[in-house]
């Protein structure tokens, strides 16, 4: 597995063994932080429910037993509630579920036992120092300790489509007259394809910074660039 | 082939691989599971090809969620449990045990130095020891192994006793192995805080017991389960102090890497030694506190260490790292 590439972005680039690429979507600070807020909330309710059966049973199966109950199942909950819904086929801890978030291995592919207690464990250290989380900010993949320890990554569980909305269709062909390199056509062609959900104006705006390559600016100026659009594609 | 005759002649491939995905991911067995490895090729194949010829980013997305999750079932990390156990304790545990050997030598100064240190204390000065265990823990060690106490197998005779305390024992302890290990995340510090704090807490017990109790009490009840307990805390210690190290000298690594690769080589190391811990309070709630004569109970704590000797030293030897 290639190492990621060191850019500021959301989508972090994996190489797999397959050969191919593939994008996963890492999840900023703030969702995260709300994930946990929302498993810290889950764990106090079964620490409740715990209580609460502990005191009907209580009388039911004597002191000793109940307590060893208690003990037992508090360890559980306290130590492997992240574990273990990790590791199901959900991949996520109650919170992340809900907020659509998922834990993976660097290369995308859910994560076993042992790297979940890791980066679990460690977290109960992290917040023990509150600055230490921060850490979270100065990592291009969000990565906390825990999920450095661990080689582990949050990501978005579901690809984003982006919705196509394309501009109006062009009514010409412009032929492009100089090589462009591939993120440059890429980039033409998507305004294209986006263009329908902009105000005239922003599309102005950005058509306006190719003035150089079209020759226009202002409303023809967004034509042409439409036009260049149609007209790569064609090419293929 | 432009995209748009690219995305007819392909797309009706894509939908069925979807549909095997969603019957996959949702546990069912599909009748064509004999053709994903072929399918998640195409896709893989597609969406470099996507990429490559820059068909937009609709279609590149489609086909990269698409392959994740393809990803996501083909690499699905599930072995037979019992067998990855059996490999792990006859082979990946003891090795990586004699990898780390001299994590070992220096977790195990840092436990010992201070524990014999606070038991020596006790034959010179006891107010060191009087100092650390405070009121409340003198009194409840006079109560366990004083002169004339109740001994621990007369007051574990209560129904249900036994297994409260291994309860007890696993909540606590184990507790206290995960804190270990995780502490080791601050360069280390919380590790040997750890270690160094119960080296003088165990060596101020004994020096304790020695000097107002019996020692024969507490020895008798320890002997069984010393060398799960003791061990297993140690072999976790050496998996937080190599996160430590790892974070104070990385090498040629970054510090993320170095520490990622700790992680990994640590791993071991943590799950082993918790499993001895939980074993260590199987014996200590259902056989330490047994009315079995000294002796008996002598010989079975030194079987014990004689056998995690043996264990660490021969078990897995030779054999392919796993």
């Amino acid at each position: 597995m290639g190492s990621p590439a060191r850019r500021i972005d959301t989508l972090q680039t994996v190489e797999l063994a397959e050969g191919m690429e593939i994008h996963l979507r890492t999840a900023g600070p703030f969702l995260r932080f709300m994930a946990f807020l929302l498993d810290c909330l889950v764990k106090l309710i079964a620490f409740g429910i715990l209580n609460l059966l502990v005191v009907i049973f209580m009388p039911l199966l004597g002191g000793n037993v109940t307590e060893a109950f208690r003990l037992l199942s508090g360890f559980v909950i306290w130590w492997f509630y992240d574990v273990l819904f990790e590791v199901s086929p959900w991949g996520a801890t109650i919170g992340k579920r809900v907020l659509g978030l998922r834990v993976v291995d660097e290369a995308g592919g859910g994560i076993r036992l042992g790297p979940s207690m890791i980066r679990n464990f460690i977290r109960l250290m992290e917040v023990f120092l509150p600055f230490v989380p921060l850490i979270i900010f100065f990592n291009p993949r969000f990565q906390r300790l825990g999920d450095l320890a661990a080689g582990t990554l949050v990501v978005y569980s579901r690809p984003r489509i982006d919705p196509v909305i394309p501009g109006p269709p062009p009514l010409e062909k412009v032929p492009v007259n100089i090589t462009l390199s591939r993120e440059e056509e890429a980039a033409i062609l998507s305004f294209r394809y986006r263009s329908g959900g902009w105000s005239e104006a922003r599309r102005m705006e950005l058509a306006n910074h190719l003035a150089k390559l079209t020759g226009e600016v202002g409303p023809k100026g967004v034509s042409r660039v439409m036009g260049m659009a149609h007209w790569l594609e064609e090419q293929r | 082939m432009n995209r748009q005759e690219f995305e007819n002649k392909n797309a009706q491939e894509w939908q069925k691989f979807e549909l095997q995905l969603s019957t996959s991911e949702s546990g069912k067995k599909s009748l064509d599971g004999e053709k994903l490895p072929s399918r998640f090729r195409k896709i893989c194949y597609d969406l470099s090809l996507a990429q490559y010829r820059m068909f937009g980013h609709r279609v590149c997305d489609q086909l990269n969620g698409l392959a994740i999750r393809g990803y996501r079932q083909i690499h699905r990390k599930r072995g037979a449990f019992g067998e990855g156990a059996l490999r792990f304790a006859l082979r990946t545990f003891p090795q990586a045990f004699r990898r780390e050997w001299k994590l070992f030598a220096v977790v195990s100064m840092v436990f010992w130095l201070p524990f014999f240190a606070m038991w020596w204390s006790a034959d010179q000065e006891i107010e060191w020891v009087q100092a650390l265990l405070g009121a409340d823990g003198m009194a409840s060690i006079e109560g366990m192994y004083g002169k004339d106490a109740d001994s621990v197998e007369f007051l574990r005779q209560e129904h249900g006793s036994n297994f409260m305390m291994f309860a007890h024992y696993i909540n606590n302890n184990v507790g206290i192995d995960f804190r270990l290990f995780a502490g080791g995340i601050f360069f280390g510090i919380g590790t040997l805080f750890f270690l160094i704090y119960n080296g003088l807490y165990f060596g101020a017990v004994v020096g304790y017991v020695g000097y107002a109790g019996e020692p024969e009490l507490l020895w008798r009840f320890v002997a069984g389960h010393s060398s799960f307990e003791l061990l297993g805390m140690l072999v976790v210690g050496m998996a937080g102090l190599k996160m430590g190290f790892a974070l104070l000298a990385p090498g040629q690594l970054s510090r993320g890497d170095a520490l990622t690769r700790a992680g990994r080589d640590g791993l071991p190391l943590l799950i082993g030694g918790a499993c001895m811990t939980a074993l260590a309070a199987v014996v200590e709630g259902f056989w330490s506190a047994e009315p079995f004569p000294t002796n008996v109970k002598y010989t079975v704590g030194i079987a014990f260490w004689v056998l995690h000797a043996l264990y660490f030293i021969f078990v897995g030897r030779g054999l392919r790292a796993a």
